[in-house]
């Protein structure tokens, strides 16, 4: 009785924290909470997608990052060859991404479902490094990047002058996990999905297509991915080697927030977000904002994993 | 409505299942033998989970050996697993909701269904919104029975249900499963031939992958090498 009242009492503080923390830094350091809640933002949308498929179904996809990657390519190339805007191209990359992902999944994964976890790694992995070499084989290691105007936008409040434009990527990610969350709970593919994750051979027994389900998922995935990448690269340059950071950050967001939960990625990619900001934000320690990303979510594992040992 | 006939297993070299044939009409029919004789591999290979090396299994008429266990089940079979094989993060609700969600003829009678479920299985309305993982083994049992009901079978079948029970739960459980042989064919692998002859009306015995005996439940009560072996008589 005592250890529930003192693991309410400590869930209380965390809650005060959470909560506290923004409020403080928006009386200290506002464009920390802002630049924060911005690469959060990112960081969390580009996740969740492969949350879907890590924490959903339990595919692994180090090439994560890399497909992110070449949506943007994607998006630079209907912006030089068709006029298109990266944000209008994203219409045309779900559907082409969707049918990579398949095309990947048909190829590859099915071949390495039923093989240990390590195979889906090594595989995936092997995926990633093609992926950054075809793109440097095709359109060199310079960075491309749209001239694009409507990203330097910006309001005033008061004293504060701050650009909106990223702002986008903290919208997409409460939408995307949103729209995730009502297809997962109120669709019969979504449902699948969840069957298929806690329980494959259970989910055939109840007449659901695993591989079917497994095929969608991890288009869906993709499609959403490339897509993000044309959303990516209205704001930042893209070359080769750009999706690999992603790749890693969005793998240890789920970690931390736990396989199979979706908002924790979206709190955790803000969480992580502001603690960069606020590193980067010391002048001539910007330096360290992989440092204290790390950091954060070595302490984040390490305090779930005491909890659960008291509990 | 099923015929196994002449299937052979296979794991590595161990020969497991030896020219095993059997039918099921609309009756209940039970598959007795010892721990290892190939109840479950048989059952696998009639949904499809193992592929037998050689033999034939169809089911109104339709041959079920090529086809993947998700289409098995959806022609109207319907299986019970030894390990239950419930999703343990979703409440007993939506499991339920799992076993007709799936199967276009089912779907539309949910409703329905949900409510037999509930009436066969009380238990199960009360522990309706709580995870499965959360249930106890007897409970499990009876969602992984009341789940595989919501499709509306016409073969049910039922691998060891009362492994893990405590006794007067296995009396009752096998009293329920009389009961569904109204509603559904069943198929039932048991090592409990006593309790269990009496809910089926037709039995074979296998013994190291082969079918040893066959015959009506009362012949096979009287039989001296199953009173001897099974019964302790």
């Amino acid at each position: 009785m005592t250890l529930f009242r003192t693991l309410r009492r400590w869930q209380l503080l965390l809650l005060l924290a959470s909560l506290g923390v923004p409020i403080v830094l928006m009386l200290w350091k506002p464009y920390v909470l802002i630049e924060g809640l911005q690469r959060g933002g990112l960081y969390a949308v580009i996740a969740l997608p492969m949350a879907l498929i890590l924490g959903v179904v339990g595919i692994i996809n180090l090439a994560h990052g890399e497909f992110m990657m070449l949506g943007a390519y994607f998006a630079y190339w209907m912006g030089v060859y068709a006029g298109l805007d990266p944000l209008v191209a994203m219409i045309p990359a779900v559907v082409a991404f969707a049918l990579l992902g398949a095309i990947t999944y048909v190829l590859t994964i099915r071949r390495a479902l039923k093989a240990p976890e390590l195979n889906q790694l090594l595989l995936t992995f092997g995926m990633a490094m093609v992926g950054t070499e075809f793109a440097n084989l095709m359109w060199t290691s310079q960075p491309l990047k749209p001239h694009l105007s409507y990203v330097y936008s910006s309001v005033a409040l008061g004293k504060l002058r701050f650009g909106t434009y990223a702002f986008i990527y903290t919208a997409a990610a409460i939408v995307l996990l949103v729209l995730l969350q009502l297809f997962l709970r109120k669709t019969r593919l979504g449902r699948a999905a969840l069957a298929v994750g806690q329980n494959p051979r259970g989910a055939r027994l109840v007449g659901i297509d695993v591989n079917r389900t497994y095929l969608l998922i991890f288009s869906v995935s993709i499609a959403l991915v490339g897509a993000l990448g044309a959303m990516f690269l209205t704001r930042h340059s893209v070359f080769p080697s750009a999706g690999s950071p992603f790749t890693m950050k969005s793998f240890c967001l789920i970690a931390m927030a736990g396989i199979g939960n979706l908002p924790g990625v979206v709190w955790g990619g803000f969480g992580l977000g502001i603690a960069e900001a606020l590193v980067s934000s010391f002048r001539g320690y910007g330096g360290w904002a992989d440092v204290v990303f790390f950091a954060v979510l070595v302490a984040v594992i390490m305090g779930k994993s005491y909890r659960r040992q008291t509990a | 409505m099923l015929a196994v006939a002449k299937l052979n297993h296979y794991y590595g070299k161990a020969h497991v299942l030896r020219d095993v044939s059997l039918d099921v009409g609309t009756e209940s029919v039970g598959v007795f033998g010892p721990n290892g004789a190939g109840k479950t591999t048989l059952v696998h290979a009639i949904v499809g989970l193992v592929r037998p090396r050689s033999g034939d299994v169809t089911f109104d008429g339709r041959s079920l050996l090529r086809l993947p266990t998700h289409e098995v089940i959806r022609s109207g079979v319907a299986l019970v697993p030894q390990e239950r094989e419930l999703f343990p993060y979703m409440s007993v609700r939506a499991n339920l909701e799992s076993g007709a969600a799936y199967i276009p003829g089912a779907r539309k009678d949910l409703p329905a269904a949900l409510q037999a479920s509930f009436e066969m299985f009380p238990i199960l309305k009360v522990r309706a919104r709580q995870l499965a993982g959360t249930l106890s083994g007897g409970e499990q049992r009876m969602l992984a029975i009341a789940r595989a009901m919501m499709s509306s079978p016409k073969l049910l079948i039922l691998d060891e249900p009362s492994l893990g029970l405590q006794p007067s739960l296995v009396t009752e459980l096998f009293h329920k499963v009389r009961n569904l042989g109204e509603r559904s064919a069943i198929l039932m692998a048991e090592q409990n031939v006593r309790q269990s002859l009496k809910a089926v009306g037709r039995g074979y015995v296998i013994e190291n992958g082969q079918i040893a005996l066959e015959g009506p439940s009362d012949e096979l009560l009287r039989n001296d090498h199953v009173r001897r072996a099974y019964l302790g008589l």
